[in-house]
């Protein structure tokens, strides 16, 4: 009979879990009430052959149902596929199985509510009750449970998002359609337990939708409104900080900057006092404002000083930007520059001399004589500085003040936007010097960075002096290395050679080695050849 | 020594290559030369790799002389030291 049926069924399809389930099925059978499944079973047969003659695609499925009907007994079905075994299971759990593994199908007919699938609510009910309350119970059991499975089962395997739509329609066509059946049935306690059981199954279900189909758009509000106030916090929080650190810290950065840039000006006593330096500054402002007011306010509220701008902005710029990076408030750079240009309208005249004497002679040579101009120039600066505002200014100031001071006071203004190139580098050599130390600041910053001690300034301009020599040093070997090979471009290998004379580079250690060890990752990609996809590689060879 | 921590940390921070610089100072000394793109980026190693040597020989002059600030002297005779090993 059905049994028969399925037997058959059974022999078509699979052998393992039919097989097994079966066994299973044949030794439940005598306790299941299926055994009457007269009605019931005519209908689920019906129910199961044109679902079954459908789902070829999943007979296994199929399967399952008949078993589900059969196993009743036991936890109807323990599903499945997967497992053989009939085992008792909970009905929540084989549903929930053939949810999740049977395939789409279409909706349900009232007789698919018939359908097996009696798991969930048979545990729950007692199947030993009369077969008819089984009956009754399974009907309604089977509604939800047929209709999903058959609407899983149906069309074959599809997501399980469909899958669950379906389920959903189905769910809600078994609610109303187990509400008949129960109707019809006179079991009120177990229809009871019935509805007990749909809802039980739907909820989850009810709940899974939701989880599925939409996320609870409040908390992107939330996360959002709380991701830009972090925003704000964090961005409130470097703005203050920044400028807090900033402030203690721009004086000595400021300071050696401002040493640096001004030529042989290294000896800043004046400025030794970091923490002190922009209240002398300030202070230095007033008194130099006092001193000479005219030109300097003068000068300084103008900010387009295009005579003088060009030889100084070149390097006077990149001190501005240094130094508009650090100090706080532009009146503070205002007074800087003030005061620089004052130093750097005595050391320009000092400049003018010496760069004279300087460029009269041979690179090779000027090392020499700049080392002695500049050792001439820094005592006689450190003395004028030390004095500073007070005496040399009123001589020096004033006749170079005007073109000077104009300049200066337009550099921190409008350091970025107006940077043009030195018209002419013959108004002096500050504009070789200024750049040239704000170059060479940068390796003094390193060594006392590397040095992890206090230093004096003295000692740091001695350091300027050999990053000096050490440049010429290194210009010389590079040429000689060209002129060896050739050529005259130098190249990367000049430099691999270089070093390796040096003693940096040898069989233990590569260049690429070194490379990776001290320079940033975007220099690293630059210098070290690395293949990419494409059979390429960059940098090209 | 707070500042100087501090500083030092912001020194740090500048990670860059002034290449417009080493190219301006080698244009300076060789204008007949060329300098090529990647060498640049070289040069400043070397220049890391030089400013590495002479602190290092300069701190321990210092700490020879049992001093805690260094002073011009270490630096000078560090320099000589390492400005001949850089001769190549």
């Amino acid at each position: 009979m059905a049994e028969a049926m399925a037997d058959s069924y059974d022999g078509d399809s699979e052998p393992t879990t039919r097989t097994l389930l079966r066994r299973v099925l044949d030794t439940a059978d005598t306790r299941t009430p299926r055994r009457r499944r007269s009605a019931r079973v005519g209908a689920q047969k019906a129910l199961l052959e044109p679902p079954s003659s459908r789902r070829l695609s999943s007979p296994t499925k199929m399967n399952v149902r008949r078993r589900s009907h059969r196993v009743r007994s036991f936890g109807r079905l323990a599903h499945v596929h997967t497992s053989g075994n009939v085992e008792e299971q909970t009905p929540r759990t084989l549903l929930k199985n053939i949810l999740l593994t049977a395939p789409e199908s279409s909706i349900m007919r009232p007789e698919s509510v018939v359908k097996p699938v009696p798991t969930p609510q048979v545990v729950q009910s007692s199947r030993r009750d009369s077969s008819r309350g089984s009956l009754e119970l399974q009907l309604p059991e089977l509604e939800p449970s047929t209709t999903l499975a058959l609407g899983l089962l149906a069309p074959g395997r599809r997501k399980q998002r469909l899958r669950l739509s379906v389920f959903q329609q189905g769910v809600d066509q078994g609610l109303p359609l187990s509400q008949e059946p129960r109707g019809n049935a006179s079991a009120s306690s177990l229809t009871s337990s019935l509805n007990l059981t749909f809802a039980t199954p739907l909820q989850p279900q009810s709940v899974q939708r939701p989880g599925l189909a939409r996320r609870p758009p409040t908390h992107r509000a939330v996360d959002v409104g709380a991701f830009l106030q972090d925003l704000r916090d964090t961005s409130l929080a470097l703005a203050s900080p920044g400028d807090s650190l900033r402030t203690p810290v721009a004086t000595l950065p400021t300071d050696t900057v401002l040493e640096d840039t001004q030529p042989f000006s290294q000896p800043l006593v004046g400025r030794s006092p970091n923490p002190g330096k922009p209240a002398q500054l300030l202070a230095g402002k007033a008194k130099k404002v006092d001193a000479h007011a005219v030109s300097f306010p003068n000068n300084s509220s103008t900010i387009s000083g295009e005579d003088g701008v060009e030889p100084l902005q070149d390097g006077v710029d990149e001190e501005a930007e240094e130094r508009m990076e650090e100090s706080l408030s532009v009146s503070e750079v205002m007074d800087t520059t003030g005061t620089q240009g004052s130093v750097r309208t005595e050391k320009s005249k000092r400049h003018r001399e010496m760069s004279e004497a300087v460029e009269a002679k041979e690179p090779e040579g000027s090392s020499g004589d700049e080392d002695i101009s500049g050792r001439t120039a820094s005592p006689e600066l450190a003395s004028s500085t030390t004095e500073f505002l007070q005496a040399r200014q009123p001589q020096f100031l004033e006749p170079a003040l005007p073109p000077r001071t104009a300049v200066l006071s337009s550099e921190p203004l409008e350091p970025l936007p107006t940077r043009l190139p030195p018209r002419a580098r013959t108004p002096g050599p500050r504009p070789r010097q200024d750049p040239h130390k704000t170059g060479l600041s940068h390796y003094v910053k390193l060594f006392s960075f590397y040095a992890k001690m206090p230093m004096e300034k003295k000692a740091l301009e001695m350091v300027e002096k050999c990053l000096d020599k050490y440049f010429q040093h290194l210009c010389d070997d590079l040429e000689v290395f060209a002129a060896h090979a050739g050529r005259k471009t130098v190249k990367p290998e000049d430099l691999e050679l270089l070093m390796r004379r040096q003693g940096l580079v040898n069989d233990q250690v590569s260049l690429h080695v070194l490379v990776e060890r001290y320079l940033p990752l975007e220099y690293r990609q630059l210098l070290i050849p690395c293949a990419f996809s494409g059979n390429s590689v960059f940098p090209a060879q | 020594m707070a500042f100087s921590t501090t500083v030092s940390q912001r020194k740090h921070i500048k990670r860059k290559a002034p290449r417009g610089f080493l190219k301006r100072v080698f244009k300076r000394q060789k204008p007949h030369l060329r300098l090529e793109t990647r060498g640049d980026l070289l040069v400043h190693l070397n220049c890391l790799l030089f400013v590495h040597r002479l602190a290092e020989e300069t701190r321990m002059n210092a700490f020879e002389n049992k001093c805690g600030v260094i002073k011009k002297e270490h630096v000078q005779a560090a320099a000589k030291v390492i400005l001949k090993k850089s001769r190549g």
